[in-house]
């Protein structure tokens, strides 16, 4: 049963009895009417009975008064005889006036009109003018004359009034079987739509509470399939690895699931409806400064917000653990934020994983070029012992200044290499002005025996000092690596081109706005780096030298660069002409430092 | 000191150490040809009576072990003594050469090893 149906229903139930209750409405306004009439009828009887007995006691008045004039032959006792004479005309209209005059009465008043007027005329007068004439009027026939006359004007009195009486009395009698049969009606006309009503409503009622059933189940069924799909969805949250908080949109902790309770100590009975801040507690991972929480950034900028980087969880009881979280705004169909979803996991392990693997390559970067500097050491340091042996057996004065000489060389050489070294792994902590060019001449100094080795010529473009802030160990550590990738790439008998100047500040061509800095080009002319290696490149553990490389070196070595705000960028041809690639490191002048690579 | 006469070839790209090591080895009585790199040194290895080889191993071009491999090939019965910077070659060079050292161990050792790397020549 759909909506309309139920509606056409309810009209149905209001418009059968409205129909009864008009129909009532209509008899008994018709009753009214009927006893309304009834009751003129009788008053009209009634006024007629009244004015008929009054002209029969003015007609008795005069009656009488002539009788006691003729008896007494007094004129006083003519009184009312003249009284009655006078008003008896317009007391007979008046009761021929008097409405609802049937045939019969008409007759009646007519006969009593006539009659009266016989007496009056026939009787009465000549009575008066004999008497008044002195003649004698009580002759008995004469007098039985009169009786006679004046008992016409009383039967048809009577007649009147009988006549009236017997109408009235049929008037009401009529009136009273109305009555009785209207009730009649009304009672069957009550029983009858009562009947009608409740069977009607029987039959709609029952099509309604089907109809209800119906929805009733279906609601039902609606409801289990909720609460499997909401059990679903707990228990799918309750299995995500991840901890998750959701909040309200004033940042009241709504729900958690298990691993958001392992993670920040506080159980989901607890935390409940507290503010998220008492709940996840985040601070700096460095500096221990309470940092907000994304729930406030996600309020702020109202968009979802990423992972923040060097972010420790403080747990309820108090130990600390690296977290990365990530909040989304919970909106609602309007689109206005009712809540905050929160996700956030441990790192902890991740990061010491992390800190390990970038401690392990720069000693794996330490540890070749200790190799090639022992080598470079190793050398001079041969010759100068040779030569002091040569020198103990016995020499001329010519020889010993030659050997003195040549010993001298070699071990300046041996200084030059050593005051190389220093610079290489002294740390900072906050970034210091260096001169590129003089990391990078270090670098090839170095180097110069392992790319004789290899049979690279090296070329290089460094016009005059290019200075940056940065952490000299680290980029010594990223251009060593550029540099060894670029020899290495090189060999047999190929060249690289190291490069570097400074870069006024301008727009990259990725159409960045770039701050002013310095830009070291390192290219090669080797073979190239193929199109499914290069996307490869900055991944850990990915290397083209087998068991020669850690996989390490870009990796770190982007890290790096992007820990001094700068870029690394490589552009490879694999052509037969053009073979080689170009490796760009933009470094800024004065870099905003990031903490902490990756 | 007349008896050691024999005709040493000395290879290595490091031009005093290679001079140093000329007048050291003159001194103790042997007749010594030099060479800066592998392919020349294979070449005076080839057309002189070379009897002993002192080889460096890390040379530009072509590394000891190739230099050494090819001697191998042209005149097995040649001992060679190859000279390294580095600690720890590849088995698969060293087991071509008769004895190996690292430069710096001095050169007493230098010659005593000569020396014994020589005696089987020397004394039929």
């Amino acid at each position: 049963m759909n909506l309309t149906q139920f509606n056409r229903i309810l009209r149905q139930a209001f418009l059968l009895p409205v129909i009864a209750l008009l129909l009532t409405a209509f008899a008994l306004y018709y009753q009214i009417r009927n006893a309304n009439e009834t009751v003129q009828v009788i008053q009209q009887v009634d006024a007629r009975i009244a004015q008929a007995s009054l002209v029969a006691r003015l007609i008795v008045d005069q009656e009488s008064g002539l009788r006691g004039f003729e008896a007494t032959d007094d004129e006083r006792f003519l009184v009312p005889f003249r009284d009655s004479e006078n008003r008896l005309p317009s007391e007979f209209d008046k009761l021929a006036s008097i409405a609802a005059l049937d045939a019969v009465q008409r007759r009646n008043i007519e006969d009593i009109r006539n009659d009266f007027q016989n007496w009056h005329d026939a009787f009465a007068l000549p009575i008066i003018s004999t008497i008044r004439a002195g003649g004698q009027a009580n002759d008995v026939n004469l007098n039985l004359y009169g009786k006679t006359l004046m008992d016409h004007v009383r039967q048809d009195v009577d007649a009147i009034t009988q006549h009236d009486e017997a109408r009235r009395s049929v008037r009401i009698s009529q009136w009273r079987r109305q009555v009785r049969n209207m009730l009649e009606a009304l009672i069957a006309i009550a029983l009858g739509i009562g009947v009608l009503i409740g069977l009607f409503m029987r039959s709609r009622l029952h099509a309604v509470s089907a109809a209800y059933r119906t929805s009733l189940e279906i609601l039902g069924k609606r409801a289990e399939e909720i609460f499997q799909s909401e059990q679903q969805l707990r228990t799918t949250l309750a299995s995500i690895g991840d901890g998750v908080i959701s909040c309200d949109a004033e940042g009241r902790v709504q729900m958690m699931n298990p691993v958001a309770s392992e993670l920040t100590g506080w159980s989901q009975s607890d935390a409940a409806g507290r503010l998220l801040e008492e709940v996840f507690h985040v601070v700096n991972e460095q500096t221990g400064e309470r940092v907000e929480t994304p729930v406030g950034e996600v309020k702020r900028l109202n968009a979802v917000v990423g992972l923040a980087n060097h972010t420790a969880l403080i747990r309820k009881d108090s130990s600390r653990i690296i977290i990365a979280d990530s909040g989304a705004p919970i909106r609602d169909q309007t689109g206005a934020i009712v809540g905050i979803v929160l996700v956030f996991r441990d790192i902890t392990i991740e990061r010491r994983t992390q800190e390990a693997l970038l401690a392990n390559e720069k000693l794996a970067v330490a540890g070749r070029l200790a190799a090639t500097i022992a080598h470079e050491i190793h050398n001079p340091l041969d010759a100068v012992s040779n030569l002091l042996y040569l020198m103990r057996n016995g020499v001329t004065e010519e020889e010993s200044k030659q050997f003195i000489d040549m010993a001298e060389r070699e071990l300046a050489r041996v200084t030059q290499i050593s005051r190389a070294m220093l610079g290489l792994y002294r740390e900072s902590r906050a970034p210091v002005p260096v001169d590129l060019k003089a990391i990078l001449e270090e670098i090839l100094l170095l180097m110069e025996h392992r790319f004789m080795e290899l049979g690279v010529t090296i070329h290089t473009d460094l016009p005059s000092a290019v200075i940056v802030d940065a952490f000299p160990a680290e980029l010594r550590q990223v251009f060593t690596n550029l540099i060894t990738n670029a020899a290495e790439a090189a060999t047999p008998r190929g060249e690289v081109r190291v490069s570097a100047s400074t870069l006024a500040a301008g727009i990259s061509s990725g159409g960045n706005k770039m701050p002013p800095g310095a830009l070291v080009i390192i290219a090669d002319n080797g073979a190239g780096i193929s199109e499914e290696v290069r996307p490869h490149l900055f991944q850990p553990f990915f290397t083209t030298k087998g068991e020669n490389g850690t996989g390490l070196g870009l990796w770190v070595s982007r890290g790096i660069v992007g820990k001094h705000g700068g870029t690394i960028d490589v552009a490879s041809d694999t052509g037969d002409s053009s073979h080689g690639t170009v490796v760009s490191v933009f470094l800024a002048e004065k870099p905003v430092v990031n903490p902490t690579p990756h | 000191m007349t008896q050691n006469s024999h005709l040493i070839l000395c290879v290595d790209d490091e031009l005093v150490g290679l001079r140093v090591r000329k007048i050291l080895l003159e001194r103790a009585g042997y007749r010594v040809l030099t060479a800066m790199d592998g392919p020349s040194g294979l070449a005076v290895f080839e057309s002189e009576p070379i009897e002993a080889v002192v080889l460096d191993y890390s040379m530009p071009g072509m590394h000891g072990g190739e230099v050494a491999g090819r001697m191998r090939a042209m005149k097995p019965r040649v001992p060679i003594l190859l000279l390294s910077a580095y600690i720890g070659l590849p088995a698969e060079v060293t087991c071509l050469v008769d004895l190996y050292m690292t430069k710096g161990e001095g050169a007493p050792m230098l010659l005593q090893k000569l020396e014994s790397l020589l005696q089987p020549v020397s004394a039929p």
